[in-house]
C-alpha cells in the first residue's frame, strides 16, 4: 500500500480518499463531490478573464501539490499568540494542518446556545446549520475556480453561530496554523449571526516559511441576520512560497451591521475576493484592508460592494505598502442595483511606494443602477512618501530611514487602530514596524 | 571673533559666508553673509520673494535648494555636506512656515523619538552609517520625557490633548505655530530659525506664540526671526535687524531700525539703498 501522504495532485482520486477518510454525513460526501465536478467543468482562470487579468497561474503547479496528509507535529507550545496569553477571550481555537489541537468556549455562552467549534466537529454534532449555510447561500463552489476546488477538499475552519438577541462583548479567536511546505491549506470560516445577535471575531493564518511551494485556498463565509453585528478581522502571515486564493464574503440582512477588515502580509502570491452583498435594507458594512508587500510579493484582490437593498451603506478603505519588486494590484466595484435607494457607498485604494520597482493598480469602478442614492464616490492613489513630510521629520533630527518609518506606521495607523484585540493591534503594529525598518523612501 | 572649533568654551555661532543658492536653476540667493552668536536674536526682514524662506530652508539643507558658492558652519564644522537630520541633532532648529501634516503620527511620539535623536547629537567624525541604517539610540525612559513634555507644555501653555492628536493634522494656523516653539523646546537648539512664525496668526496668537518663543529665548540659544512685519518684533525684542532685498542683506541695524522699516516701507528704504549705491559708483 502506498502511503496517502505521497499524494500529490487535486484528482478524482484524490478527492474519493479524501472522503473515504473523513467520516462525512452523506450529504457532505455529496457536496465535496458536486464540488468537484464544479471544479473540473470550470477552467483554470488565464491572463484572458478580466478578474485575473494582472495575475499570471501559469507558474502555479497544482499537481505538485500534496491536496491532504498527515498532521504534521506541533511544536507542543500553545497556538495562542504570546501576546494574547493573558487576554480574556469569549472562546479559542488552534487548528494545525486542519487539526483542532487547542479548544475553549466560555460556559456561559455554551448555555446560551453559542456554538464555537471547528467545522469537521460541526459537521457532525451540527449538521443541520452546516448543511443550510456551508457554501450554499454565501460562497457556494460554483463561485469560481479555487472555490469549487475548495467545496471538495476542504480541510477543516472554525464554525461560529450566536443565537437571535445574544451580544457576546468578549472577542473569538482562531489560528490557522499550517505546514504548506508542498502542501494544502484548505480552511474555511463560517460564521452565522442570528438576528440581533452580536460576536467579534479575529483569525490568524500562519506558516513558517517552508521549503517547498506551499497552496491555500480560503473561503469565510459570514452570514449576518436581521440586525445582527459583527466585527471580522482575518490576518494572513503565510510563508513566502505560500500560493494563496481567498474568497471573503458576507451576507448582510435587514439592519446588519459588519466590519470586515483583512490584513495581508504573508505568502508569494494572494489572490482574492472581499465582498459584500447587502440584502436587506438598512445594512451597513465597513470594509477595511491593509497590505504589506515587499520583495516580489503579488497581491491581487477584488473587492465588491453589492448594494440589493435600501438605504445600505457601505464604506471601504484598503490600504497597502509597496516596496521593492512587489507589486499590488487592487480592482473595486460598487454596484448599486435597481432596489438600491437611498445608498451610500464609498470606496478609497491608498497605496505607498517605498522603492521605485515596487508598482501598485489601483482600478475603481462603479455600477449605478439606481437614480435615487444618497452618495457614491471612490478614489484612489498611488504614490510615493512626500518629501515635505520627509524633510519636516528630518528637520527634527530623525534620520531618512526613521523618517521614513514613521511616515509609513502614521499611513496605516487608521487600519491598526481599527482592530478590536489590544494585543493584536500591538503585534501587527511590531510587524509592520519591523517590515519597514531600515528601509528609506526612495 | 574665532568660532568654536576646538574650543569648547567659545560661543556657538552660525557663520554663513557669501551665501549663493538658487532653486531649479534660478538664482535666489546672492552672496548672504551673517554671524549669529548664541544667546543673540536677529531679525531677518525683507519684502515677498527677497530670499528670507529659501535662506531658511537652505541653512536647514532642504534637498530642493543647490547652493552653487559659499558656506555655512555651525560650531565650526561645514554642515552644507551634512543632511537635515545631522544639522538638527547638531543643534539647529527650524520652525516652519508652513510645517507639514503627517496623519497617523501623534505629537508625543514623534516629538520622543526627536528628543531622542537631538541627545545622540551628531559627531562628524563618526564613520558615516549605511543608507537606510536605523541608528541605535538610547531610549529615553517614559517618565523622563513625560516630565520634561509636561514641564514644556505647562510653559507654552499648550493643552495636553496636542500630545495624542497627529502632527499638525486638522491644526489651526495658532495650533501649528505652538506645536513648532513646542518642539522648539522640547528639543533645546542652540541655534533657532522662525520662519515667518508671525504669519497668518491674529494678534493673540502671536502673543501666545511670542511669549512661547521668550520663555524659550535665553544665552545657549540663537535666534534668526525672519518676518515680513515688524509686529512680531513687538514681542520679541532683537538684537539686531537686517533687511534682506533680492538675495542679499542691504542694511543692518539695531532695534530701532525694525521701526524704521516699517514706518518707511521697503520701497523707499530699498530706493533709497539704490541711489545711494549708484551715488557711491
Amino acid at each position: 500500500m502506498t502511503a496517502p501522504t505521497a499524494r500529490r495532485g487535486f484528482t478524482e482520486e484524490a478527492v474519493t480518499e479524501l472522503i473515504a477518510r473523513r467520516a462525512e454525513p452523506d450529504w457532505m460526501r455529496a457536496r465535496r463531490l458536486d464540488a468537484w465536478n464544479t471544479y473540473q467543468q470550470i477552467p483554470m482562470p488565464t491572463r484572458f478573464d478580466e478578474e485575473w487579468r494582472r495575475t499570471d497561474l501559469r507558474n502555479l503547479k497544482l499537481d505538485d501539490v500534496q491536496p491532504f496528509g498527515e498532521v504534521h507535529p506541533t511544536s507542543g507550545g500553545s497556538l495562542v499568540p504570546e501576546a494574547e496569553r493573558e487576554e480574556q477571550m469569549a472562546g479559542f481555537l488552534g487548528l494545525q494542518d486542519g487539526r483542532p489541537v487547542e479548544y475553549r468556549l466560555d460556559d456561559s455562552l455554551k448555555a446560551k446556545g453559542v456554538i464555537f467549534t471547528d467545522l469537521a466537529t460541526a459537521v457532525r454534532e451540527h449538521g443541520d446549520l452546516i448543511r443550510e449555510y456551508f457554501m450554499t447561500r454565501c460562497v457556494p463552489a460554483s463561485d469560481g475556480k479555487f472555490a469549487a476546488l475548495h467545496g471538495a477538499f476542504w480541510e477543516n475552519g472554525a464554525f461560529l453561530y450566536v443565537p437571535r438577541g445574544v451580544t457576546v462583548e468578549l472577542p473569538f479567536r482562531t489560528i490557522v496554523a499550517s505546514s504548506l511546505d508542498g502542501t494544502a491549506s484548505l480552511a474555511h470560516t463560517l460564521i452565522v449571526l442570528d438576528e440581533g445577535s452580536q460576536a467579534t471575531f479575529a483569525e490568524d493564518f500562519t506558516s513558517p516559511t517552508a521549503q517547498r511551494a506551499g497552496f491555500s485556498t480560503r473561503v469565510t463565509e459570514l452570514i449576518l441576520k436581521q440586525g445582527a453585528n459583527l466585527h471580522y478581522v482575518g490576518v494572513q502571515r503565510w510563508g513566502r512560497k505560500v500560493n494563496d486564493f481567498h474568497t471573503e464574503r458576507v451576507l448582510l440582512g435587514r439592519d446588519s451591521t459588519v466590519t470586515l477588515q483583512t490584513v495581508e502580509f504573508g505568502s508569494q502570491l494572494s489572490k482574492g475576493r472581499v465582498e459584500a452583498i447587502l440584502q436587506g435594507d438598512g445594512a451597513s458594512a465597513k470594509l477595511l484592508g491593509l497590505y504589506l508587500e515587499d520583495g516580489t510579493q503579488h497581491f491581487d484582490r477584488y473587492t465588491l460592494q453589492d448594494h440589493n437593498a435600501s438605504s445600505g451603506m457601505s464604506d471601504l478603505l484598503f490600504k497597502g505598502v509597496v516596496t521593492d519588486k512587489a507589486r499590488s494590484v487592487f480592482s473595486g466595484l460598487i454596484r448599486v442595483s435597481p432596489d438600491g435607494k437611498k445608498t451610500a457607498a464609498y470606496q478609497q485604494n491608498r497605496n505607498l511606494l517605498l522603492s521605485r520597482t515596487a508598482r501598485a493598480d489601483s482600478i475603481p469602478n462603479l455600477e449605478i443602477g439606481c437614480n435615487d442614492i444618497v452618495g457614491c464616490s471612490h478614489g484612489a492613489t498611488v504614490g510615493k512618501v512626500d518629501e515635505e513630510q520627509l524633510f519636516y521629520l528630518m528637520c527634527r533630527g530623525l534620520n531618512r530611514a526613521e523618517a521614513t518609518q514613521l511616515i509609513v506606521e502614521g499611513f496605516v495607523d487608521p487600519l491598526v487602530e481599527a482592530v478590536p484585540i489590544l494585543p493584536l493591534r500591538a503585534a501587527l503594529r511590531a510587524e509592520i514596524s519591523a517590515r519597514v525598518r531600515g528601509r528609506e523612501a526612495d | 571673533m574665532e568660532n568654536s572649533n576646538g574650543n569648547p568654551n567659545a560661543p556657538v555661532q552660525l557663520i554663513i559666508k557669501d551665501l549663493h543658492a538658487s532653486v531649479e536653476g534660478k538664482e535666489i540667493l546672492r552672496g548672504v553673509n551673517l554671524t549669529i552668536t548664541q544667546g543673540e536674536t536677529h531679525a531677518l526682514m525683507g519684502p515677498n520673494g527677497s530670499g528670507k524662506s529659501t535662506l531658511a530652508n537652505v541653512i536647514m539643507g532642504h534637498p530642493k535648494y543647490e547652493v552653487t558658492q559659499g558656506e555655512i558652519l555651525f560650531k565650526g564644522i561645514n554642515i552644507l555636506e551634512l543632511s537635515a537630520d545631522k544639522r538638527a541633532r547638531l543643534g539647529i532648529f527650524l520652525a516652519f512656515q508652513y510645517p507639514s501634516s503627517v496623519p497617523g503620527v501623534s505629537v508625543g511620539n514623534f516629538l520622543r523619538r526627536a528628543v531622542e535623536a537631538k541627545r545622540e547629537g551628531y559627531d562628524p567624525n563618526a564613520p558615516a552609517a549605511p543608507s537606510g541604517e536605523m541608528p541605535k539610540r538610547k531610549g529615553m525612559p517614559p517618565a523622563e520625557f513625560r516630565k520634561l513634555l509636561n514641564q514644556k507644555m505647562q510653559l507654552l501653555k499648550v493643552d495636553n490633548t496636542f500630545i495624542s492628536r497627529y502632527i499638525n493634522e486638522g491644526f489651526s494656523g495658532g495650533e501649528k505655530k505652538r506645536a513648532e516653539i513646542l518642539q522648539m523646546a522640547m528639543l533645546q537648539p542652540e541655534m533657532a530659525i522662525l520662519d515667518e512664525t508671525d504669519s497668518g496668526l491674529d494678534v493673540d496668537a502671536l502673543r501666545i506664540v511670542s511669549e512661547g518663543v521668550n520663555a524659550v529665548r535665553g544665552p545657549n540659544l540663537g535666534v534668526l526671526i525672519i518676518t515680513h512685519y515688524q509686529r512680531i518684533l513687538d514681542y520679541i525684542t532683537p538684537d539686531v535687524v537686517h533687511v534682506m532685498y533680492k538675495g542679499r542683506i542691504v542694511k543692518s541695524g539695531g532695534r530701532e531700525f525694525a521701526l524704521e522699516v516699517d514706518k518707511q516701507g521697503y520701497e523707499l528704504l530699498i530706493q533709497a539703498l539704490e541711489e545711494d549705491e549708484a551715488a557711491t559708483v
